[in-house]
């Protein structure tokens, strides 16, 4: 255990040092705040001292967009993006002032696939059979006026799921309810999920381990599904396959939040990070330490 | 014989939403959208080198061809984009690390400021371990040659120098924009929405995901080959050099089956590389839309207007087997003969 503190001690310290003097983060080495790694970032922070993650905090309550959304980074463009569900999560981890939530959850209530439009249901019905995937099953778009895709959608459903919890009114538990049926729609056919497609042109696609993770931890109430096992079992396959933190980080989190073992999956963190030879980038390092500290059987968001 | 006609209601839908599909998908093109420069040169040059193999030799085989353009690279930062779509193992999907190895180096050598090997994944989130399975991590750590991951790099608003899409502008990667001289490194391969991609369907990876998605859906949204030729009048292809010493035809860019083709293609034109590439793969150029569009500002694609250096053309030409909806483009008369 004292290894898995240790580590998620210098996680902590690199991330504070990457920060930047807006009070973001970006990805690498950038010098442009990206919603994503800040809000994975403050996830990581979320032990320490409110002192010390608030001008993150700050930075994404004055980010949020107009109309509820958040963008992806600094100078992005207004109508909003696929991070509006990280940084609701983010949020209310880390507030107490709910009204940028709320209104982050109006405008997810309002966003959807723009397959789900009837003329576009259409057409995959009749024109357009290449990609195999039925369109009344839709969740959220990487930004307004795209398909619904599997990380947007996933981010959405943890999002709605924990911001509703017990009380969820009858047109949100539809709209949870399509969009995790979408999810299981674009599962690859032995488990695992791509980036939002299972079969395309008549041959089934690769999983992904990262995508797959996040897939799975937005379908834990079904965690007795047949597609949420094998996938489960395809993950656990993967441990001993990939090499970078990101994934393998991804891996734990889903694994711990489903109440398996994640020793072997901290076992290889602690490796990789002795083995890496040059600074760790920020996204990477928050993931490792939300993969070390997300409890058995718990959310890690 | 009278062939008896039947047109039921649910026909005659099908048929008016298929008109009107092909009519949407027809129109971005039909409408002359002025791009703002014309980049065509007088004569563009393109050379096929005949190359078996990813071995030792290639980095020296890659100099003497380079050494035909006679390019100007002396304290420039040179960017190499190669196509790192998604590694699926024992499939010939990714340009050959070893190519990319070698090409870093021969700038280098021609007196580079720097070089940067830079992409942005189509499919694939996790760009580290994107790098260490394709092995181009190695590759890179060898030569200490940066890799910039285009899906996450520092953005810049940028207006479009032809407006096929209707986007006007795109956020586009710093390391881009801030590079002098880009050399498209496509893996030749057949393409299941665009017909082939090459080194101008290569583009697509500089835009990122982070903004765009994974795939950058949006684009598809817009029309693939209106988004082609967009990126590429707005970010200009200074070189290329094509992977084709394993190729992929059929169900490309990922599920197609390998083809043996023995060469690389480098130019000074993308758009008289990717119709010299499809010469090879007996496609006709002038049938491919994105293709077609670029060639009236972005380059050449006519024969008469492309200085052919290297090997000829039709010593590597082998017929690419495609997809059935692309079947239109197999030039069937140059399967048979010289032309």
């Amino acid at each position: 255990m004292n290894r898995l503190h240790q580590l998620a001690a210098h996680c902590e310290q690199d991330i504070l040092k990457k920060q930047l003097p807006s009070g973001g983060w970006g990805f690498g080495e950038n010098r442009q705040w990206a919603t994503e790694p800040t809000c994975f970032a403050l996830l990581a922070l979320r032990l320490q001292p409110s002192s010390v993650y608030e001008p993150g905090v700050r930075l994404l309550l004055s980010c949020q967009n107009a109309n509820g959304s958040w963008p992806v980074f600094a100078d992005d463009d207004t109508e909003g993006s696929w991070v509006t569900g990280l940084a609701i999560l983010t949020l209310m981890r880390l507030t107490t002032g709910w009204n940028a939530v709320d209104r982050g959850i109006g405008w997810l209530l309002k966003t959807q696939g723009r397959e789900s439009h009837w003329m576009m249901r259409w057409r995959y019905r009749l024109l357009d059979r290449n990609v195999k995937f039925n369109p009344d099953k839709y969740g959220w778009p990487w930004m307004p006026g795209s398909s619904s895709w599997v990380v947007p959608t996933a981010y959405a459903l943890i999002a709605l799921r924990k911001y509703f919890a017990c009380c969820i009114p009858k047109p949100v538990a539809e709209r949870v309810r399509r969009g995790a049926e979408m999810l299981f729609d674009r599962a690859c056919p032995g488990g695992g999920w791509n980036a939002g497609n299972g079969v395309a042109f008549g041959v089934p696609l690769t999983p992904h381990p990262d995508v797959t993770a996040l897939a799975l931890i937005a379908l834990h109430p079904q965690n007795h599904h047949p597609l949420v096992r094998a996938s489960l079992d395809w993950l656990l396959s993967q441990v001993a396959e990939v090499s970078s933190l990101y994934s393998l980080s991804w891996i734990g989190m889903a694994l711990a939040a489903f109440g398996l073992p994640a020793w072997h999956v901290w076992e290889k963190l602690f490796r990789l990070h002795s083995e890496a030879r040059t600074g760790q980038d920020c996204q990477a390092l928050a993931l490792t330490h939300l993969a070390l500290y997300t409890g058995k059987g718990t959310n890690p968001f | 014989m009278a062939i008896p006609f039947e047109l039921d209601r649910r026909k005659l839908l099908r048929n008016c939403l298929a008109l009107g599909a092909g009519a949407l998908t027809a129109a971005p093109f039909t409408v002359y959208r002025k791009p703002r420069s014309n980049r065509r040169h007088p004569v563009s040059r393109v050379a096929i080198l005949s190359a078996e193999s990813y071995s030792g030799k290639l980095e020296q085989l890659l100099m003497d061809g380079l050494s035909l353009f006679k390019l100007e690279v002396k304290r420039k930062k040179v960017l190499l984009k190669p196509n790192l779509v998604e590694f699926l193992p024992g499939k010939e999907v990714t340009t050959h690390p070893a190519l990319v190895g070698a090409a870093a180096e021969c700038f280098l050598r021609l007196g580079a400021k720097r070089v940067t090997v830079a992409e942005g994944s189509g499919h694939q989130r996790d760009t580290e371990e994107l790098l260490v399975d394709t092995g181009l991590q190695d590759q890179l750590r060898q030569r200490r040659v940066e890799f910039v991951d285009l899906n996450r790099d520092d953005l810049t608003k940028i207006r479009l120098k032809s407006n096929y899409t209707g986007l006007g502008h795109l956020w586009l990667p710093n390391a881009v924009l801030d590079s002098d001289f880009v050399v498209s490194m496509p893996k030749v391969k057949t393409h299941h929405w665009a017909g082939v991609t090459l080194s101008l369907k290569n583009m697509f990876g500089i835009v990122p995901g982070m903004k765009y998605g994974w795939p950058k859906n949006l684009l598809h949204w817009r029309g693939i080959n209106e988004s082609i030729v967009d990126i590429c009048a707005t970010v200009p292809v200074d070189f290329v050099i094509a992977d084709g010493i394993v190729a992929m035809e059929g169900n490309g860019p990922l599920h197609g089956s390998s083809r043996q083709l023995g060469a690389l293609i480098l130019a000074d034109d993308p758009v008289a590389a990717d119709a010299t590439a499809s010469r090879i793969m007996t496609l006709s150029p002038e049938r491919l839309p994105h293709l077609r569009e670029a060639a009236r500002f972005l380059g050449n694609i006519c024969r008469s207007d492309i200085q052919q250096l290297g090997v000829s053309i039709e010593s590597v030409r082998q017929p690419f087997r495609v997809l059935s909806g692309f079947s239109s483009l197999v030039d069937s008369v140059c399967i048979h003969r010289e032309c």
